[in-house]
């Protein structure tokens, strides 16, 4: 059976972790930014699951990685907005920019 | 075929494995177009103010859709968030129950507990209380 | 196993008490209480008496390393609240909260010092730092206090993003998670380039994610933010037990990896680590030690003198043998005992500046003569603990033949050091000033700070007293 090969797949996944990246970086908006932050994720996930399914077949180990990065992403994600909804009480906006408190 | 030449074929001629995934691709977009583009021909165009609201599900809106919310609906949404990923676990439990046994049980059990002591801490520190 | 358990049952009882307890000063004594028994526990299992039975199937392994650091980054948590549970308090309104997850922390720490799979070491960091990024932004009417969780929590989940890319090429490359096994014992009979080098870019993309927890230059930047903006008890806790926690992760990954990984196992595909981790101390030495001569708050100078003393413990990640495991649990040890301790006066300043530590030799002598001590120890002055540390790091160093001017480069650092710690000794002793305190100092606090700075004079004459219990 002719498959979709691996190397494939792997540019998928590393151009998702670079957009991630990118977005990170120029994005000035902390929900877009977190957004880039588990797109980061997402791209580890599709490579977890990619070697798995390819190279290693005989064990599920990938998969149950990935599963504890889902939990772990979402444990993150709650502490954030309450951390960026905070920031906006106190400061009302969401652009990181806005936050010069403490100078970089 | 070994894993690695998997690894280092990049010269596999391969155009003809994405084309199920292109028919896929094809279908979802043609789709999209085709009900906006016959929803805007065929459709009657008589519009009065009832139909220019915003459509809240029939219940009477409640003006724009941006004013600010309450922070309750954020704290409960978050909660909504963590427990409902956590529900992931139990697909790999359940996939498996039969050769785990009652050892697994017990372990599933137990992960429910821990579970079961952050839902009642939240109960307690009123974070689902509507009515303040 | 005993530990990390307790740890987090621990934190589920302080969750507990913050509902049915009313009084808020309680909780600090409960926490106290809670982290004694921690570290009765961790002691017991030391010596063998396990408490739980549970089939790890590999994931963590218990070795007497691993089980020495926990007692010392217990007993250093114990310390801390001892000193500043009344500062804990002031923060804000959820004190309950703060000591659980100061506990849930600890679980992560504890795993850090077990773990043998990568699953392990990512769900340890990621324990250890999502309390963290709570605890920064603890004070919540502090916009400073804010900004700092939002800058910490963004690096923080950067770093992670990186390290699980790294984390997925290993797997690639071996098709397992555990620590100890390498591209060649797996992959036989094939030429296994594509793999070594799948392992070598995992590992490097890990030490560049571990090197963001540890605050090693160039990936440092964050920490002056977000150490000067989270409320000064928990900058306290995350510069020092945090920060050792972070370097027993890294040392462990590396101690099983990098030799095989190496450019002598490899010539072709491995990485010379000797020289990145040279690059890496190097900068981060100078870095950290000469941004801290120009700062102007005491609190900002201890951020970057934390940069500065993480330069000194990754000495032990260049050189990688017993010397430097030993050097490692000696330095976090020293290091994490005199940062607490001029943390916890630095809270009861009401100045942060160094003109606010004018004359305090005159109001607090206790004071003062305490914090001089904890700073002759982070400086490395011979009799204090942290000479012993340095000199720990820098043997280990030596043993590595040809590298002789990394040494003399750590010495350096080491004596640009003594200058900005001087500067708030001479500040106490030498300038006129008021220096202010907002709260009369207990007598319970004094005894605190004393026996403190005891212990730290008491490792810097018998260093041994500490690690010969490491031996047997």
């Amino acid at each position: 059976m002719s498959t979709v090969p691996l190397t494939h797949i792997l540019f998928v996944s590393t151009a998702l972790f670079f957009i991630g990246m990118y977005g990170l970086f120029t994005r000035r908006n902390m929900i877009t930014m977190l957004m880039s932050v588990e797109l980061i994720l997402n791209s580890v996930n599709i490579n977890f699951v990619a070697f798995n399914k390819y190279l290693y077949p005989q064990k599920a180990d990938g998969i149950f990685f990935t599963i504890f990065i889902i939990t772990i992403a979402a444990a993150e994600a709650a502490v954030a907005i309450a951390i960026i909804i905070n920031l906006y009480r106190t400061h009302k906006s969401i652009d990181v920019d806005d936050a010069t408190e403490l100078k970089w | 075929m070994s894993a690695l030449t998997i690894l280092l074929d990049a010269n596999v001629n391969s155009s003809a494995n994405y084309f199920q995934i292109g028919i896929q691709l094809l279908v979802a977009i043609g789709i999209v177009i085709v009900m906006m583009v016959a929803s805007h021909l065929l459709g009657p165009k008589r519009s009065t103010s009832e139909k220019l609201e915003n459509f809240a599900s029939g219940i009477e809106s409640h003006g724009n859709a941006r004013a600010p919310m309450a922070i309750k609906y954020f704290l409960v949404a978050i909660l909504f968030v963590l427990f409902d990923v956590e529900v992931i676990f139990f697909y790999p439990y359940a996939v498996n129950f039969k050769e785990l046994g009652w050892t697994g049980f017990w372990e599933v059990l137990l992960f429910v507990a821990f579970f079961l002591v952050g839902f009642i801490y939240i109960i307690k520190k009123k974070a689902l209380q509507w009515e303040d | 196993m005993n530990a990390i358990i307790t740890s987090a049952v621990c934190g589920v009882i302080m969750m507990f008490s913050s509902v049915f307890v009313e009084n808020k000063k309680t909780y600090r004594h409960i926490a106290a209480v809670l982290l004694l028994l921690l570290l009765a526990v961790n002691v017991a299992d030391t010596y063998g008496i396990r408490l739980f039975h549970i089939d790890t199937k590999g994931m963590l392994l218990f070795d007497r390393f691993g089980y020495f650091f926990n007692s010392i980054a217990i007993a250093s948590t114990l310390i801390y609240v001892v000193l500043t549970g009344r500062d804990i308090e002031k923060v804000g309104t959820y004190t309950a909260e703060y000591f659980v997850l100061i506990f849930f922390v600890l679980c992560g720490v504890t795993i850090l010092s077990s773990y043998n799979t990568l699953l392990m070491l990512f769900l340890g960091i990621e324990i250890l730092s999502i309390p963290l990024y709570i605890l920064t932004g603890a004070d919540k009417r502090n916009l400073k206090s804010n900004e700092a969780a939002l800058k910490y929590f963004l690096m923080g989940s950067f770093s992670t993003g990186i390290m699980l890319m790294g984390i997925t090429l290993i797997y690639g490359a071996t098709g397992t998670f555990d620590i100890y096994v390498t591209p060649k014992e797996t992959i036989t009979g094939q030429p296994a380039i594509v793999y070594s080098l799948l392992e070598s870019a995992g590992l490097i993309l890990m030490m560049i994610s571990i090197g963001f927890k540890v605050s090693a230059a160039p990936f440092h930047f964050w920490t002056p933010d977000v150490y000067d903006g989270s409320p000064g008890v928990f900058t306290s806790f995350m510069a020092t037990i945090v920060k050792a926690a972070g370097f027993i992760a890294f040392i462990k990954l590396f101690d099983a990896r990098a030799d095989a990984s190496g450019v002598e196992a490899n010539a072709f595909t491995g990485v010379d680590w000797k020289m990145l981790f040279a690059i890496l101390i190097v900068s981060t030495l100078l870095i950290g030690n000469i941004t801290a001569v120009f700062q102007q708050s005491v609190k900002r100078m201890m951020a970057y003198s934390s940069i500065a003393q993480a330069g000194f413990m990754l000495f032990a990640l260049f050189s990688l043998n017993d010397v430097a495991k030993e050097g490692l649990l000696l330095y976090a040890a020293a290091y994490s005992l005199a940062s607490i301790g001029i943390f916890a006066i630095m809270v009861k300043m009401k100045d942060h500046t160094f003109e606010g530590y004018n004359g305090l030799s005159k109001t607090q002598p206790v004071l003062a003569a305490t914090n001089t001590i904890f700073l002759l120890s982070l400086a490395g002055i011979p009799l204090t603990a942290g000479f012993f540390a340095k000199y720990y790091m820098l043997a280990s160093v030596m043993k590595t033949s040809g590298y002789l001017w990394l040494v003399i480069v750590g010495v350096v650092f080491a004596a640009v050091s003594v200058y900005y710690y001087f500067r708030v000794i001479q500040a106490m002793y030498f300038k006129d000033g008021e220096a202010t305190i907002t709260e009369e100092v207990s007598k319970g606090f004094k005894v605190g700070i004393i026996v403190l700075a005891g212990l730290i004079i008491l490792f810097g004459i018998l260093p041994q007293s500490l690690l010969q219990w490491f031996y047997f």
